[in-house]
């Protein structure tokens, strides 16, 4: 794998693989060749920060510290581009329920219990082993959550692909959509499935912008009691590092600096390595023994290995707790022999965690993985200086202080913002003369269209406590879901309402819109079932940030998630950002994904988005305006320029609290957001999950071109079906605009605004709507 | 006061639903204890290893036991049948209930327990749950109908005819006999009333895909051995204990917070070990 600059490297005579290597009297260029070869994908100006470090200690460095450096300061592990962003518009969210940050953000459930949550990427390794690498990202989120202390209670998994029809020019070594998706979910569902949490929630995107650079989010919940959430750290001298799960192999080298590049041709030849192995059966016992350990109190700390390997994990562990660590690699069960040890120290390895613990527990916590055979191994501990050793076959291959190792430089890169097409004249497409047709059309777009051919392959219900499915409707109907509930605990009807927000077209048009959407869009799925949003997690995909126009989308959609979650008050105790989603062929759609969670107060007073009631009355909440730029039909027909939709905070607070206060009363029989494809599809969804029909006029609404009624994507609206019979309560308490446009009954959506523009039959609607995907992917 | 009902569910690395499982046993009054496979063998500490024959119920949970890289429940059942076969053939012998749910079923076929057409556990699997016609995991609502006469301990206080809903998810649930000898096979199951659930339409008609997931022989979904008491079913009751887990529970005037339909089965095996006392 190393390829020794001869003259830069001098092979130690010891009975293993390893080198000290001369960046003392290096020059620029031969800083960077180091960098190459070594595959530590750092800069020059790092590289020289690493040759000043060891003038000063008048030392060369071994291989192993090099490489420890090169994962640390990997822009995944250190977030050397992001994190001024995240400070300025992010990190700043406080919020009294906020109980920890760490791997995973932990935040209060009621007074005796906290829920964990957490997304994350794994793009990179699905675009070259969309099996492995999508079974690993669940793997990794999983003890994200785990190591807070939270046993894992439900799995979201945003995914998005280009077309499954594509017939384009890929980017070189890019594999086609169709495979991929095909790859990414069995992978979720082999590996979810066997460990046991249940997948509830997510979606799937669809644009040529994601040919070649797909996207694979991965999202996890947890929950736990109060007093056993647990720190990602030591607790101080007298502590000693257990290992525990999988064997560490030569799988998973190079993770992270593979992850902080943009993928090319040669990726998969060059990378493959760089993909983990997973093993669902080495998890679900590991999870079973963590959380057993846990709550028996014999643990002081637990953290995941995950980027970077030991090498992150120890020194991370140790600082945390104003401490070091020595560490024996001798120690550390392999999968195969003769793993130099620089090998080991930063192999991605999976289904690993480590535990600090004092050292009178360490036989009781053996005995605990003895049971699930799980190997739990002593390989180190911590000791009062802020530095990590590392011996092998008695020899010490690594010293470094940790504030150096660990604290990675930091950026301010140039950012440049494009214009908003709002200053762009918009250019309203041609649609078909029957508006009933572009309606069945926008059914059909994958983008609308039902995703069952994957929610049937992912186990949604295991555990037990899944209350509101991820598909609604009448039994064997499955119309689509707008949040999905989970009951986490026996005795209390408490429960977290779990939805996902993001549209890239808004964000590739608006940045700031486009950021702004993603905390709507979670926020007001999660109010259609009766939940008041509480706390997001984001999982920020974007270009190569060393450009400054990738950048700036990143820097406006942060802001604008960050605007709307200050305003509404919502925590956002966890995050990630993936960058580098572009090949030659340009950057992925930038993609701000937010995963956000509720809490809902009584699981009993839940609402499905199926229609329920002949005769019960339809209203629209929300303001309805001309805002079509990025929206679903100007995308199917060519529509240019506008404007894509902004949100008013106060709006969107108003009517959620509203819609709460009249579900809470029991005021509404079935909601549903409006998104993608506006009323009209929206209404057509409820039809098809209720196999009801509607009778809608739309001429009660604001004044706009009945195309703008019908397919406008405005935010923070809804459409409610409340029973006849208390219809005067609802609008005595619907204090957020809203307007009565129809009435349910018959088998035939119809929908008039002077003229009739829409009449179909629901059993069409729901071929057009529930066919495609099952046809594409058999 | 009467003795607790005891309740082993058993499980080992894989075994995902013993959490849900447990919980319905203990919903209906019973002591559930979730025991790992190397308790039972004594290979544990000494305060934490158990015997099989002090426990009153034995419920094998679903989920991907070992993986179930090879058949699904082969190597649970391996495991089971080369430590513990003795132990387990005297228990179902006593008449004390045994319940294998989706994976647990696939564990009692594999065991030979199951469908049981020559003695109590055969040496050799007399059938297989096969790869779903669909070659697909599916994870979808089930209707069944109840169809044992009443010697089954788990549905006795279900009505034959009765429909119920019970979610199922999985990959490999497809009974299938011996082909040379189906039909004869097929016929003892009906006449010795081991038939238990049989898979339905909404209108009630024994259903092929997708009301019936995996293609089953004569939409057969839940089998009993002649004693009724072992019962095997590829759909979860356990998943809807309460009505607020039915998929369609918010459609439904029925009390989100009372039972779910697949409570029977607990209460049932419960309450005849009670009222064998």
């Amino acid at each position: 794998m190393i390829m020794p600059l001869d003259h830069l490297m001098s092979r130690r005579p010891v009975p293993f693989e390893l080198f000290d290597i001369d960046i003392l009297s290096a020059g620029d260029a031969e800083l960077m060749e180091l960098s190459t070869k070594l595959g530590l994908n750092l800069s020059v100006d790092e590289m020289r920060m690493i040759q000043r470090y060891f003038a000063q200690r008048m030392r060369r460095p071994t291989d192993v510290e090099l490489q420890s450096i090169g994962q640390a300061w990997s822009e995944h592990c250190c977030y050397k581009s992001s994190k001024k962003f995240l400070r300025d518009h992010i990190f700043g969210l406080s919020h009294p329920d906020v109980l920890a940050k760490g791997d995973a953000g932990v935040m209060a459930f009621d007074k005796d219990h906290a829920y964990a949550l957490r997304i994350e990427s794994h793009n990179h390794p699905s675009a070259i082993e969309p099996y492995g690498g999508a079974a690993t990202g669940i793997g990794g989120i999983v003890r994200d959550v785990l190591c807070m202390g939270a046993q894992p209670i439900a799995l979201v998994d945003p995914l998005f692909f280009g077309p499954l029809d594509f017939a384009g020019e890929l980017p070189a070594g890019a594999k086609h959509p169709k495979y991929l998706m095909g790859g990414v979910v069995a992978g979720i569902r082999d590996y979810g499935n066997r460990i046991g949490i249940p997948t509830i929630a997510g979606g799937i995107w669809f644009d040529e912008r994601y040919a070649g650079n797909c996207l694979v989010n991965v999202g996890c919940i947890g929950i736990a009691k109060r007093s056993e959430v647990v720190r990602n750290a030591v607790r101080g001298t007298g502590d000693v590092l257990i290992l525990v799960g999988g064997r560490t192999g030569r799988d998973g080298i190079h993770g992270v600096t593979f992850a902080s590049a943009e993928l090319h041709e040669k990726s998969e030849e060059e990378s493959r390595g760089a993909v983990q192995l997973g093993d669902p059966i080495m998890k679900e016992p590991l999870i079973h023994a963590c959380l057993e350990v846990n709550s028996k109190g014999l643990i002081h700390g637990m953290k995941d290995l995950g980027g970077g390997g030991l090498s992150c994990v120890v020194g991370e562990m140790a600082l945390s707790g104003d401490c070091g660590a020595v560490v024996d690699l001798d120690k550390v069960p392999l999968k195969e022999e003769g793993l130099a040890p620089w090998e080991i120290w930063v192999s991605e390895s999976q289904e690993r965690m480590m535990l600090a613990a004092p050292e009178r527990n360490v036989r009781r916590i053996l005995d605990v993985f003895e049971l699930w055979d799980v190997p739990a191994t002593v390989i180190g501990k911590v000791i009062k200086e802020q530095v990590v050793r590392l011996s092998f076959h008695g020899v010490q291959v690594f010293e470094m202080d940790l504030d150096f190792l660990t604290k990675g430089p930091e950026y301010c890169r140039p950012t440049c913002v494009q214009e908003p097409p709002a200053l762009i004249q918009e250019e309203f497409p041609q649609l078909p003369r029957e508006l009933t047709s572009a309606l069945l059309r926008l059914l059909s777009d994958h983008n609308i269209a039902s995703k069952e051919w994957v929610v049937r392959y992912y186990d949604h219900e295991v555990r037990g406590n899944t209350v509101i499915k991820p598909l609604h409707g009448k039994l064997g109907l499955r119309g689509p879901g707008d949040a999905t509930v989970i009951k986490p605990l026996d005795d209390s009807f408490r429960g977290l309402a779990i939805a996902v927000g993001v549209n890239p077209w808004f964000t590739s048009l608006d940045a700031y819109r486009g950021g702004q959407a993603s905390v709507d869009e979670a926020c007001r799925n999660i109010a259609s079932v009766g939940g008041v949003p509480h706390s997001l997690t984001d999982c920020l995909n974007f270009g190569n940030p060393e450009k400054p126009e990738r950048l700036g989308e990143f820097r406006e959609a942060v802001r604008g998630i960050g605007d709307v979650a200050a305003a509404l008050g919502l925590a956002c105790p966890s995050g990630n950002v993936s960058f580098y989603n572009e090949t030659a062929k340009g950057a992925c759609l930038p993609t701000a994904t937010v995963l956000g969670v509720g809490i809902v107060n009584d699981i009993r007073k839940c609402v499905t988005t199926d229609l329920k009631q002949e005769g019960d009355a339809l209203y629209l909440v929300g303001d309805t305006r001309q805002e079509m730029a990025g929206s679903a039909l100007f995308r199917a027909f060519g529509g240019r320029g506008g404007d894509v939709p902004g949100v008013v905070p106060a709006a969107l607070s108003l009517s959620m609290g509203c819609l709460q206060e009249c579900m809470e009363r029991q005021l509404v029989r079935a909601c549903h957001d409006l998104s993608d494809g506006g009323l009209a599809v929206a209404l057509a969804e409820m039809c098809i999950g209720g196999d009801a029909g509607v009778n809608a006029d739309l001429s009660g609404m604001a004044k706009l071109p009945s195309a703008v009624k019908l397919f406008s994507e405005s935010h923070s609206r809804w459409l409610v079906e409340v029973p006849r019979d208390k219809e005067n309560e609802w609008l005595q308490r619907m204090r957020a605009p809203s307007c009565r446009i129809g009435t349910v009954g018959g088998e035939m959506l119809v929908i008039e605004d002077k003229d009739v523009l829409v009449d179909v039959e629901v059993k069409e609607l729901r071929r057009a709507w529930s066919e495609p995907l099952w046809k594409v992917m058999g | 006061m009467s003795r607790d009902v005891r309740v082993c569910v058993l499980r080992i690395e894989g075994t995902n639903c013993e959490e849900e499982t447990a919980r319905a046993f203990r919903e209906v009054g019973a002591s559930p204890e979730k025991v790992h496979l190397k308790q039972l063998l004594h290979q544990c500490p000494k305060d934490m290893a158990r015997d099989l024959s002090s426990y009153d119920i034995l419920a094998l949970p679903g989920g991907f036991s070992a993986g179930d890289y090879v058949r699904a429940g082969a190597i649970f059942a391996a495991r089971l049948r080369s430590a513990l076969s003795k132990e387990l053939e005297e228990f179902v012998r006593s008449g004390r209930p045994v319940i294998g749910i989706c994976n647990g079923f696939q564990i009692l076929v594999e065991l030979g327990l199951l469908p049981s057409l020559e003695g109590v556990m055969s040496v050799q699997p007399e059938a297989a749950l096969y790869v779903n016609d669909s070659a697909r995991f599916e994870c979808i609502p089930t209707l069944l109908k109840h169809e044992n006469e009443g010697s089954c301990l788990f549905t006795r206080t279900l009505p034959k005819g009765k429909v119920v809903m019970f979610p199922c998810a999985h990959a490999e649930g497809k009974l299938m006999l011996p082909q040379e000898r189906e039909p004869a096979l097929l016929k003892r199951l009906e006449d010795r009333g081991q038939v238990v659930f049989r898979y339905v339409d909404p209108q009630g008609r024994y259903a092929g895909y997708p009301w019936s997931p995996n293609g089953s022989i004569s939409s057969i979904a839940g089998v009993c051995n002649p004693a009724g008491n072992v019962l095997g079913l590829m759909p979860h009751p356990e998943r809807v204990f309460h009505r607020y887990t039915h998929p369609d529970w918010t459609r439904s005037a029925l009390d989100p917070s009372g039972d779910g339909d697949g409570r029977a089965i607990f209460q049932s095996s419960v309450e005849h070990v009670r009222s064998q006392r």
